[in-house]
């Protein structure tokens, strides 16, 4: 879809390419409350029961890491490195607190540094578990129950057991939408392409909810009167962390691929499920991050989980092979490529693994990495139907 | 193939042999070193224990450091580390090759790639059930993880310790439960139980181990320090870590290390004519170290008096009266005091902490941070360091290093930046 025929569109694929976006602009000089959420795992919910925005933290249109070079060093992964230098430049001074687990070993110094060096007025830390089980979700529940009387005497706000179920309504409802979003993407000419879709979706984290929501149901009208194109090489898959940078999958797409589906932190991982609306909302929290959500290797003993469910998207999403990609120096997703190779190989399954910086680079060798892929799918295609 | 390499076991006769020839060197030698022959005695037998087990189909645990292997003493079940053996014979293998060879990312621990290459290629027994321990990095998580997708390990039964992120009581508490778990786990899939009478008695002996091991470490803050670089937790390690736990040989070795160095601080002895420079190394004891430690010493008479790996001086003993005591013992042992997971796991404070400490008890001149390439986090604290040894006065030299791997940062190139760092600082002169 081009952008020109969906204002909503066009301001989601804005939205994803800024830090600060109009409507979020709006929110703040009204006086609105932003949270950080430094990486992932962290309840949105919980902020917005607080009356505050949630804003999942980026470093989008960073140039550099020359501040980082004190307190990083190569071998950390470039999206710290850009995250800090980005803190330091005050590039995320609009907002009023960040939040974070121990993701990785990277961002729990990445949180160690900030609170020394870039002071965000509110900073709260979570722990959470390595792994999934009832004590873990127990053990994460009293940790968003620290969160939640945390934001309540530092904001002075109450959070109450009924705003909390309204917040999760409210962001399953986003979810709901999200999903209706991803149906479309199944038909042979699927209305938006992937790099949109990530557009998409990265804006849902940077756009008042409420103002999101909204505009995620215009996009969906309009993409319901709107045909895709076809000619495309390949039908792709992209599996990766939390990559909120839709120019990655531009570049496949550039190349002649489609990206399909995802199983991404910022895409089809987020949104696959919803959060149980009955019961204890805090609980339910808490096993929505370490149970329900498609895991990720942060979540150790779901190695097995991960292969199928990337096998899984790509019947769903009828398609042709896998892009997988990594962060250079990053542990967690060390194996996942090699784990997944060996699993699609299995499976007949064409895959292509990439290693890639935060801010990409080096995109004329991508290039010819995905175009030879695309080219031996659609050979292999043509081969099959001869 | 043989039985023998089907079963993983041709690498491990290759130990079991390599290490009886060692220890037949030593007690030849003009001047055989007691210490040495009984540690080598010890890991000998830890090599044939393993291979017992693979032979006649007796349990064998995979495990990792940090899982308080004084349990599986008490459930009398033997395990090994899968790379334990691969770092310690590196020298005599091509093993560094094969890792390159292998499909891994470049960017990430030797010991973790070492690992993944080990049990891909078959030359690490399959275990009977495997232990992991999820910190103090990413790495451990994904190494186990890569495990699970290898061949014949998939169907193996797994449990992981998560340890938590803090110091506090609470921590600790969470942390005993998952020890409780690992036992009904261990007693599910291994098919033993454990005798709390027994954990009491190893526990007794570790206690004691430990303690004679913090004996040893205090002192090595004399001046001159009494061994060269390294020499107590190069042993240390190995016995606390990778071998069965409570035996009393264990507690012997620490003993005559700690009665050798008393008699050389009396007598004002080090091991090198004149100790010029004491530096603090912050981290593990790379596989190269004697290279590594040898060029220090001959080259500019410098010492590494302490470093992280060695840092037993905090070991607590641990009360036996009860079995939550000694399960709440164990978590605090294995949380806040096994190095690495004592100074990575948690907030940066630890690590800080630590080296303020040492840099202070141990007289040092200088620290050298070896970056190694595995530990992100500590390179992500690279600025509190820097802090902490301005603070302290202290130069501090930030190499990047790959702990396990020899060739990452060649031997000619370490030499030169610590010639111009200890040049700079007007250090040895
Ligand atoms: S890419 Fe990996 S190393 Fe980097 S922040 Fe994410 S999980 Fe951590
Ligand atoms: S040496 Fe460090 S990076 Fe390597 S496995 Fe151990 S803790 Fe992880």
């Amino acid at each position: 879809m081009s952008e020109s025929k969906s204002e909503a569109l066009r301001e989601f694929v804005e939205a994803a390419k800024t830090l600060v976006n109009p409507a979020l602009s709006d929110y703040k000089k009204k006086g609105g409350k932003v949270i950080g959420m430094m990486y992932h795992f962290i309840p949105e919910e919980i902020v917005t029961a607080a009356g505050m925005m949630p804003y999942r933290m980026r470093a989008t249109g960073s140039e550099g890491t020359e501040l980082s070079e004190g307190y990083f060093t190569q071998v950390n992964c470039s999206l710290v490195r850009h995250f800090f230098d980005s803190g330091m430049r005050g590039r995320l001074s609009f907002l009023d607190g960040v939040v974070s687990v121990n993701n990785c070993d990277h961002i729990r110094r990445l949180y160690d540094n900030w609170q020394w060096k870039v002071k965000t007025p509110y900073m709260h830390f979570m722990v959470f578990p390595k792994k999934t089980g009832k004590e873990q979700v127990e053990a994460y529940r009293e940790q968003l129950e620290g969160f939640r009387s945390s934001l309540e005497k530092s904001f002075g706000v109450k959070i109450t057991e009924e705003k909390l179920r309204e917040a999760i309504r409210l962001h399953n409802e986003t979810r709901r939408l999200q999903r209706e979003l991803y149906e479309l993407r199944k038909a042979d000419a699927p209305p938006l392409t992937g790099t949109q879709t990530l557009a998409a979706l990265v804006a849902g984290t940077c756009i008042p909810r409420d103002r999101y929501n909204a505009l995620l149901k215009q996009l969906l009208q309009d993409c319901r009167a709107e045909k895709g194109g076809n000619g495309w090489k390949a039908r792709i898959v992209v599996m990766g962390g939390e990559i909120d940078e839709p120019k990655f999958v531009e570049i496949i797409e550039n190349q002649g691929g489609l990206v399909v589906g995802d199983a991404l932190g910022y895409g089809s991982r987020a949104i696959v499920n919803d959060v149980d609306e009955t019961g204890d909302p805090l609980a339910a929290l808490a096993r929505y991050q370490l149970v329900d959500r498609p895991a990720d290797p942060r979540i150790f003993g779901t190695t097995f989980d991960r292969n199928d469910y990337v096998v899984q998207q790509v019947r769903d999403y009828k398609a042709d092979g896998v892009v997988s990609v990594r962060l250079i120096a990053c542990d967690l997703y060390g194996f996942e490529q090699v784990n997944l190779s060996k699993h699609l190989k299995k499976n007949g399954i064409p895959h292509l693994g990439l290693e890639i910086e935060y801010v990409i680079d080096a995109v004329g060798q991508m290039k010819t990495r995905v175009q030879a892929f695309l080219e031996s799918i659609a050979e292999a295609k043509h081969d099959n139907r001869n | 193939m043989t039985t023998a390499t089907k079963k993983g076991l041709q690498r491990y006769y290759e130990y079991r042999d390599r290490i009886a020839g060692l220890i037949q060197s030593i007690q030849e030698s003009p001047e055989p070193n007691p210490v040495l022959i009984k540690f080598f005695t010890l890991v000998n037998e830890q090599d044939k224990r393993v291979i017992d087990c693979v032979e006649n189909g007796k349990p064998l645990l995979s495990s990792w450091y940090g899982s308080a292997p004084e349990i599986y003493s008490a459930m009398d079940i033997e395990y090994f580390c899968p790379v334990d053996n691969i770092l310690a014979h590196q020298p005599f293998t091509n093993d560094l090759e094969g890792m390159d060879a292998a499909n891994i990312p470049q960017d990430m621990c030797g010991l973790i790639k070492l690992g993944a290459y080990g049990v891909e290629a078959g030359i690490v027994p399959v275990p009977t059930a495997i232990i992991a321990m999820l910190e103090p990095c990413d790495a451990q998580s994904a190494i186990h993880e890569a495990w699970k997708n290898a061949e014949g390990w998939r169907d193996v039964p797994i449990f992981a310790l998560d340890p938590a992120y803090g110091v506090g009581t609470k921590d600790y508490a969470y942390f005993a439960g998952e020890l409780r778990r690992m036992i009904a786990f261990l007693e599910d899939h291994v098919g033993r139980k454990l005798d709390w009478n027994r954990l009491r008695e190893v526990i007794e002996v570790t206690n004691q181990q430990y303690a004679a091991w913090g004996e040893y470490n205090e002192l090595r803050r004399a001046v001159p320090c009494p061994h060269n670089s390294f020499v107590g937790g190069k042993l240390g390690w190995v016995i606390t870590q990778h071998m069965k736990a409570g035996l009393p040989g264990a507690v012997e070795i620490f003993k005559m290390l700690a009665f050798d160095a008393e008699q050389k601080v009396k007598a004002k002895q080090g091991p090198m004519p004149k100790e010029k420079i004491r530096v603090l190394w912050a981290d593990l004891i790379p596989t190269w170290s004697d290279a590594f430690g040898g060029m220090l010493e001959q080259e500019w008479g410098a010492n590494i008096v302490m470093d992280f790996q060695s840092y037993a001086a905090q070991y607590d003993p641990i009360d036996t009266s009860t079995e939550e005591s000694m399960l709440l013992g164990l978590a605090k042992r294995n949380m806040a005091e096994v190095p690495m997971i004592r100074q990575a796991r948690g907030k940066v404070d630890v690590m800080i902490e630590d080296i303020t400490r040492i840099a202070k008890d141990y007289k040092c001149d200088c620290v050298i941070f070896p970056g190694h390439v595995g530990h992100k986090d500590q390179s992500a604290s690279i600025g509190f360091l820097k802090e902490a040894c301005r603070e302290l006065k202290l130069p501090l030299l930030a190499l990047t290093v790959d702990n396990f791997d020899p060739r990452y940062t060649p031997m000619d190139v370490l030499k030169r930046q610590v010639g111009e760092f200890f040049d700079a600082h007007g250090l040895g002169k």
